[in-house]
């Protein structure tokens, strides 16, 4: 059997991961990264979508390798076809192409110092004298014993290293959506603008998606309620059909499921550290989390240098004291929205995107959703309701 | 008390997206890059992996009981 050492290895060549081993290695220590996939950002289970900050908040090369296309805002269809359009006069975001985003994210780790091992699946923690030591993996047909000061768990929603290692990432069904995704020929839609479909028929507690990757290709996608009786491809399936969309030209099937309802509270056990889609750090209003998890791994690659500096692992718990002060706070207060949404009708649904005017789209593009919220309650029909107050009021 | 069930996959549907062995509480699905893998003795039964795989390719059979 193999046997390695390192300062730190991470688990998982997401997006998170090699965040954290860039930085890391930036640092001067020794990083190992595995992937359990032979080729790195292969398959994705994403809809590719991505704000335009990310690229210069978080120093990732703005690089036409691993971008489809920018896109300049986004149209809101209520289940009546009502419709709502936001959009910008610059680039809001882009529509990446993950498949050589992720390998690219990881290029960067390896080129700032970190070994990046592919085809490398990790089976369990290593245990010593009470403490948790690295991890067993498997390469090829090759066991690896990987000894690390730190362990970091970037093992998707999966999170089986950060179980294993004690760490209590499990949530309930109610708190993930089972999406299913084409990448398609899809002609009709405006290719500058991600194209969002709600309902209580068409995605129930989600929506559907077209997000361009081209003038006539994008990725068409769907994300509900894992504990649905039905499928998700089931509701994709009816919306394309429903729609008359010919499903006849498909580049890519993509699944998954994705962690909408809740964060993992302790991010660190001893010296592992939990991050991404497997702490459940993902927005969950749209159920993107590429920003959070690059987000996470930033305050957690900062501790675990700073850990490393002086020598005392304890102070890795500050990357839950942080993150909970700052993206934390901030999307629990999203999961507030999210919760509040779940209960909106289809009928509560189609007034709202009805009377929100060209004006009001201008307060959500910018983020104002104090003063959209405000504008809604001023509608009679808002007036006459009780339970569209209620719903309203709990979301100032 | 729930019926004892095995779970077993359709792997012409699975994608090995790991979905499955995200939401299962007790750790009994295990997604290798090579293959799904279900353990039995793990298993509480309670048929969440099966609602939320995305595309219905999980289900159950009644576990037999040695007399």
């Amino acid at each position: 059997m193999k046997e390695m050492k390192y300062d730190v290895v991470v688990v998982g060549a997401g997006i998170a991961g090699p965040i954290v081993a860039r930085n890391v290695a930036k640092s001067g220590y020794s990083v190992l990264l595995i992937d359990k996939k032979p080729a790195i950002g292969t398959p994705k289970q994403c809809a590719e979508g991505i704000s335009i900050k990310v690229f210069e908040k978080y120093d990732i090369p703005y690089d036409k390798r691993f971008i489809n296309r920018e896109i300049y805002g986004a149209k809101l269809y209520s289940p009546s076809g009502y419709e709502l359009e936001l959009r910008y006069k610059e680039a809001s975001g882009v529509i990446l192409e993950r498949k050589v985003f992720d390998k690219m994210l990881a290029y960067y780790a390896a080129k700032a110092g970190a070994d990046v091992l592919a085809r490398t699946e990790a089976l369990d923690v290593i245990r010593k004298d009470g403490r948790i030591a690295g991890i067993k993996a498997k390469h090829e047909d090759e066991t690896v014993e990987i000894h690390a000061d730190v362990i970091v768990a970037a093992d998707g929603v999966e999170s089986t290293i950060a179980r294993k290692a004690g760490i209590n990432t499990y949530a309930p069904p109610h708190e993930f959506d089972s999406s299913y995704e084409y990448e398609m020929l899809i002609e009709g839609y405006d290719p500058d603008l991600i194209h969002l479909w709600f309902g209580n028929e068409v995605a129930p507690r989600g929506y559907v998606w077209v997000f361009p990757k081209d003038e006539d290709r994008a990725n068409v996608g769907i994300g509900i309620n894992s504990d649905n009786p039905q499928t998700a491809k089931y509701y994709l399936d009816k919306w394309l059909k429903e729609n008359n969309i010919p499903a006849k030209k498909i580049l890519e099937v993509n699944v998954g499921v994705v962690p909408v309802g809740g964060f993992v509270k302790e991010l660190v056990k001893d010296n592992i550290l939990v991050v991404g889609d497997a702490a459940r750090q993902v927005n969950p209003m749209h159920g993107g989390g590429m920003a959070e998890a690059m987000e996470a791994g930033t305050i957690a690659s900062k501790w675990i240098v700073k850990a490393l500096e002086e020598e005392d692992l304890a102070l890795l718990r500050n990357y839950t004291t942080e993150w909970w002060e700052t993206d934390g706070e901030r999307l629990q207060k999203v999961l507030k929205v999210r919760k509040v949404t779940e209960k909106l009708s289809d009928e509560d649904l189609d007034l709202f995107i009805q009377i929100l005017s060209g004006a009001d789209a201008e307060k959500i593009a910018g983020g104002d959703y104090g003063e959209v919220i405000k504008a809604l309650l001023k509608h009679p029909k808002v007036i006459l309701s009780p339970r569209r107050i209620k719903l309203l009021r709990e979301l100032l | 008390m729930p019926e004892k069930i095995k779970v077993i996959v359709n792997e012409d549907r699975c994608y090995l997206c790991g979905g499955c062995a995200g939401v299962c509480p007790t750790l009994a699905i295990e997604v290798h890059s090579s293959g799904w893998e279900f353990l039995q003795d793990k298993c509480i039964s309670c048929r969440i992996c099966i609602s939320a795989c995305p595309v219905g390719a999980l289900s159950a059979e009644p576990l037999e009981v040695s007399e």
